[in-house]
């Protein structure tokens, strides 16, 4: 295996201070300091090739248990290895095989063209004039990066940005690859694209990825994993297709009628929005079917459609309840 | 290594050429308060003008080839979180920096070694009067302010890791360097007792010990104990950096996400 984390906790210690400037004033000379958990107990491996989903609302301890792995940060204890390596001991043959992309941070020097970032990146990573050549032109044609190289970097957009960004985090052909919500601010169409890259990279490198973000379209299209995170603790570790059964035991309903009826739905299942001629039931998983029929049959119905559940709300139900037998 | 500096060179040119204007200002901005203090004490001591021009071109050229803003830059990648993607990669952050200060100081030595060339033309004042061991003792001496400076700035900067707005730290260092360095006086008019201290501490030989070699002010004998105490601050500085970055790292938050 790739990944191997066991035990892992990070605790920071944070100055707190109550708002208004008396306390402020206070704080001073006299200042109160709570430890914040932000990591408990986490434990799981990843093998190789594995693309894996890390999900958790902000601030449950994905970055921050990223960032240990990447070597940044220094557990409070437990253990881990990433390729064989203790990140934190932030050996340069870690820093080698393995590239972290944050969407929120950009590694590329901001006032010049990307190129001059990979060229530095050639020198610092020992990668020698041939692969390095062979990379850029793979990565050139997959991101179609040829217009943008000779750019200044602030010039460029977001997503124009992004896709340099990932050229310079694989120029060494990292083994191991993080990407800390890689498609945050960019259009749909960007992130398509982002994804379908991700994805056959991944199919030809055999890159393993741990993957944070907040679209599930990002999880859905890349993870057959998801780990849940939340409040530091690791609720969920497992296959996205049984999480979504576990989780969600009912479909989405969705009627259209020519004239909504007026009557009450409880017989056919629980009213979730209700809009001009449109009614989307909560109905239970065996009975969708049966439903559907019985609404067709008594009502002028136009339209029908039966679905599983948005993801998002698979996963904000996992938040907020936890999951259970996982 | 000396691939990776290359590369670093070139990109740190490279970067400093899109900050055409800023880098202007930079070396315009510096040569202001050596110019304004040399009038002021031009008013004061006239008989000794000649003297003072010779003493105040070679502070701005001492204090360009030496001065350090690495503690601004660390402050604001630390506090930022930037300073990450420096860590992410397999070479010490600190040599960004080096790469970084010497193409400045490159730039800086071939400006103003003509301009001080073209001076020395009109006003014979600015002529100096060395042997070639003298040159290369002041040359030894300006490369030894740089490295000291360089690692008081970097350590002060390193100090990100545990306070925000580290540089305030450093305001306070460097008013203190401004005079036992010899910035707004040559360090012969500071009283006996702040003129002994400032023999011992490491702010002499960040300025003035460089021109005290150009002026002759330094006897051989006095050269050597010169160099030892400087050297002695070297390692001292250097060791506070090591232990500096160490526990920095332990502590480091690795800010933003």
């Amino acid at each position: 295996m790739v990944i191997r984390v066991s035990h892992l906790h990070k605790s920071f210690r944070v100055h707190r201070r109550e708002a208004g400037w008396l306390e402020a004033v206070r704080s001073l000379w006299r200042r109160d300091y709570r430890i914040v958990e932000a990591v408990k107990d986490v434990s799981f491996t990843i093998e190789k090739g594995e693309i894996v989903g890390f999900l958790g609302p902000n601030g449950a301890g994905k970055t921050t248990t990223m960032k240990m792995l990447a070597g940044l940060l220094h557990p409070t204890s437990g253990e881990i290895t990433v390729g064989g390596f203790v990140p934190f001991e932030q050996k340069a043959e870690f820093k080698k095989m393995m590239s972290l992309v944050m969407g929120q941070k950009s590694q590329l020097i901001w006032d010049i063209p990307p190129m001059e970032t990979f060229l530095v990146n050639k020198a610092i990573y020992d990668i020698d004039d041939r692969s390095f050549r062979q990379t850029l032109e793979e990565l050139t044609e997959l991101l179609d990066l040829a217009p943008l190289l000779d750019k200044p970097t602030r010039s460029l957009s977001l997503g124009q940005r992004m896709r340099c960004e990932l050229a310079a985090a694989l120029l060494h052909r990292p083994q191991v690859l993080f990407l800390d919500e890689p498609t945050i601010g960019l259009d749909v169409h960007t992130q398509e694209n982002v994804r379908r890259f991700i994805v056959d990279y991944n199919r030809e490198h055999e890159t393993t990825i741990l993957l944070t973000s907040h679209y599930m379209g990002d999880v859905a299209a890349l993870c057959d994993r998801v780990m849940i995170i939340n409040y530091g603790r690791l609720i969920y570790d497992g296959e996205l297709s049984v999480l979504t059964e576990k989780l969600a035991p009912y479909k989405r309903l969705e009627v259209r009628f020519s004239r909504l009826p007026n009557i009450s739905w409880d017989e056919y299942g629980e009213v979730a929005e209700m809009e001009e001629g449109t009614v989307v039931l909560r109905v239970a998983r065996e009975t969708a079917a049966g439903t559907a029929a019985r609404l067709l049959e008594r009502f002028d119905v136009r339209d029908i459609n039966i679905e599983d559940p948005p993801l998002e709300e698979v996963i904000t139900r996992a938040f907020q309840e936890g999951v259970y037998g996982s | 290594m000396v691939r990776k500096y290359i590369a670093l060179l070139r990109m740190k040119y490279i970067e400093m050429l899109a900050y055409r204007l800023a880098t202007f200002v930079w070396m315009t901005g510096a040569i202001t308060q050596p110019l304004i203090t040399m009038f002021v004490w031009m008013n004061i001591h006239p008989e000794e003008s000649e003297s003072f021009l010779f003493y105040f071109m070679a502070v701005i050229f001492v204090e360009r080839m030496t001065s350090a803003w690495d503690v601004w830059e660390l402050d604001r990648e630390i506090r930022e979180g930037t300073f990450s993607n420096l860590l992410l990669r397999p070479l010490h952050p600190i040599h960004w920096a080096i790469a970084e200060n010497i193409v400045y100081k490159w730039l800086f030595l071939v400006i103003l070694v003509p301009v001080w060339m073209v001076g020395a033309v009109y006003w014979p004042a600015l002529r100096p009067h060395m042997t070639g061991s003298q040159i290369g003792w002041f040359l030894a001496a300006v490369v030894l302010s740089a490295a000291l400076r360089f690692l008081l700035s970097y350590s002060c900067g390193l100090l990100a890791f545990w306070v925000t707005k580290v540089a305030a730290v450093y305001g306070v260092i460097d008013v203190i360097s401004l005079f036992l360095s010899g910035r707004i006086a040559p360090l012969e008019m500071l009283p006996p007792q702040l003129r002994e201290w400032s023999e011992w501490l490491p702010f002499r030989y960040m300025i003035s010990f460089p021109i005290e070699i150009a002026t002759g002010a330094v006897r051989a004998e006095e050269l050597v104990r010169g160099f030892a105490i400087a050297a002695g601050w070297l390692l001292v500085l250097a060791a506070v950096l090591q232990w500096l970055w160490k526990a920095g790292m332990k502590k480091n938050q690795a800010v933003g996400g």
